[in-house]
């Protein structure tokens, strides 16, 4: 089956910055497809290009059989985008907006009634659906933006970062609606820079960075791809030097040391079970103090830091 | 089906014009007392050689005045989505951009002459009690005076659409609104005849002869106080005025606010 969605070598400069570099990807009907990276990776410009708010510099994308820089009325009719800063007038309220919204979507009046009601309610917006969003809190917007998808049901949803800002409970909301909603039909595109809700909702997912597409698969073989699948964080009563961080790359089976903090060392390594007790004895020969040590699985942020040397946080600090 | 969607985004732009409806009454209210107060008084100190009555003759230009203000205000709005970058979302709608402009110029458009409407009324009853031969426009002249209002309302939608988007920065919005207003207003024939322009500032002439706002508060004057006398280049004038900045505006909206 042909993807709904192809790009083909997106790009986009704004002057000298080139946001999206040369950007390959093709997204199955109905699946989820989360794209992962901090900010700056180029998730949002590259989903502006595919709802044609933005024009590419070079490339293309293809919407269902649309090409967005040729046929963009078209294209924008399989297409609905929840914004990840809250498009929303100040004077209005989520009633108005809602409304207004799924009538220019073509809902009609019974339908629109139906749906604005159902999602105002699932979102705890009901009671507050007159007040003026001005008044709203930046997650109580943020239900209003992404209530916007919701009714409308687009072929192709994107969301952009849809639950910044929003509370536990409305975070696990928000992905069961989303899930619903692919079950319903759409294929769904999600940018974000949470690890666990790329994690917890996707099929697959595309990790970007300064524009470019570093790796895009199931979370699980992306997390199964990192060499040395083990990992082992370790935290030191003092600073390791760098000298420190040298040798320990050197104990066998050891495949990678990620500084989070000069105290705080993440280690991939292949069997810790056995490289464990070589990594203790290490740290005593050179009398540096272990303060705990930590294993745990490999996490998309071991992915993402496999491909660039960086965990998001600090890829978001640079 | 386009009429559908054209008018989905005029019935917003309506509502948010209504939204600040006491603001609307306010302003209507203010271009009031400029006429029973303003032009009152300056109908006393204005030689009546050169204007027989300057409260009469001030009425269609006020009309104008407020139209002009009314339709304007679009670009403000649009300026304000732009830089808030909400114009990302109406960009992002399931409609044709054609759509999307030509109900955002219209809608300005249509603003303006709502806006105008209660000063109309007031010009019609000012212009048949206050002139000697109790003036009154037939129905055709009537319909040429809404429709050339409208057009220079629309074409004033479009000029305010193509400031706001061409000029990002709210200062600079500010600014070319600024010069706009002073352009059009202070070299038109709102406030005073063509004869004191070419006596005052000859120079002056032509821009204010075929300034749409002259034409607009002249066709209106030609038809309210039968002078001065109508001449076609007024409409000409007028409709080339909203043809040129409609399809500036969409143009500028369609091309020029997608990055």
């Amino acid at each position: 089956m042909a993807p709904i969605i192809r790009i083909v070598n997106l790009t986009k400069k704004f002057g000298d910055f080139t946001a999206v570099d040369h950007l390959n990807l093709e997204v199955e009907e109905g699946e989820i497809l989360g794209i992962l990276g901090p900010n700056g990776a180029g998730k949002t410009t590259t989903l502006l290009m595919l709802t044609t708010v933005i024009k590419p510099t070079e490339g293309t994308a293809y919407i269902g059989s649309y090409d967005v820089t040729k046929e963009p009325d078209k294209a924008r009719t399989l297409v609905g985008m929840a914004f990840q800063e809250p498009k929303l007038l100040w004077v209005d309220s989520p009633w108005d907006i809602l409304n207004w919204h799924a009538k220019v979507c073509g809902l009609t009046p019974d339908e629109r009634r139906k749906r604005v009601r159902w999602v105002l309610e699932e979102l705890e917006l009901w009671n507050d659906r007159f007040k003026s969003v001005h008044a709203f809190s930046g997650g109580m917007r943020k239900r209003v933006e992404i209530a916007k998808i919701l009714i409308q049901r687009p072929k192709i949803a994107i969301v952009d970062e849809p639950t910044a800002q929003v509370d536990v409970v409305g975070k696990h909301r928000i992905w069961n609606m989303l899930r619903d909603l692919r079950y319903e039909g759409s294929t769904i595109l999600l940018a974000t820079n949470e690890l666990y809700e790329a994690d917890a909702l996707s099929d697959r997912v595309a990790i970007m960075h300064k524009g470019k597409l570093l790796v895009c698969d199931e979370p699980k073989k992306l997390k199964d791809s990192i060499p040395g699948g083990d990992v082992v964080e370790i935290t030191l009563e003092k600073d390791a030097s760098d000298k420190v961080l040298e040798e320990l790359k050197e104990i066998p089976r050891v495949a990678n040391v990620l500084a989070i903090k000069q105290n705080h060392l993440k280690i991939y390594l292949n069997q810790a079970e056995e490289v464990l007790p070589k990594i203790t004895e290490f740290f005593m020969r050179m009398n540096v103090q272990v303060r705990s040590i930590r294993m745990s699985e490999p996490s998309l942020d071991d992915v993402f830091a496999h491909y660039t040397g960086l965990t998001i946080e600090e890829a978001q600090r640079e | 089906m386009a009429v559908k969607p054209i008018l989905t985004i005029v019935e917003r732009d309506f509502k948010y014009f209504f939204r600040y409806k006491w603001w609307v009454a306010g302003m209507v209210s203010m271009n009031l007392a400029d006429l029973f107060i303003m032009a009152v008084v300056y109908r006393e100190m204005v030689n009546r050689n050169v204007i027989k009555d300057y409260f009469v003759f001030f009425a269609p230009g006020l009309t104008i005045t407020a139209l002009f203000a009314a339709a304007f205000m679009i670009g403000r709005e649009i300026n304000m989505e732009v830089r808030r970058e909400i114009s990302h979302y109406m960009l992002s709608l399931p409609i044709k951009r054609w759509e999307l402009a030509t109900g955002r110029v219209l809608a300005g458009g249509l603003r303006g002459i709502i806006y105008m409407a209660p000063l109309l009324a007031t010009t019609l009853g000012i212009t048949y009690f206050g002139t000697e031969g109790k003036i009154f426009p037939g129905p055709l002249e009537f319909l040429t005076i809404l429709v050339t209002l409208f057009l220079v309302s629309l074409g004033t939608s479009g000029l305010s659409i193509a400031l706001a988007v061409s000029t990002i920065s709210f200062e600079k919005y500010i600014t070319a609104r600024g010069v706009v207003y002073y352009l059009l207003f202070f070299c038109s024939t709102v406030f005073y005849p063509i004869g004191l322009i070419e006596r005052a500032l000859p120079q002056l002439t032509l821009l204010a002869r075929y300034n749409p706002l002259s034409c607009g508060a002249d066709l209106s004057r030609a038809f309210l106080l039968r002078n001065p006398p109508f001449a076609p280049y007024m409409l000409i004038d007028i409709a080339l005025y909203a043809l040129i900045f409609v399809s500036v505006a969409m143009f500028a909206y369609m091309k020029v606010i997608q990055k």
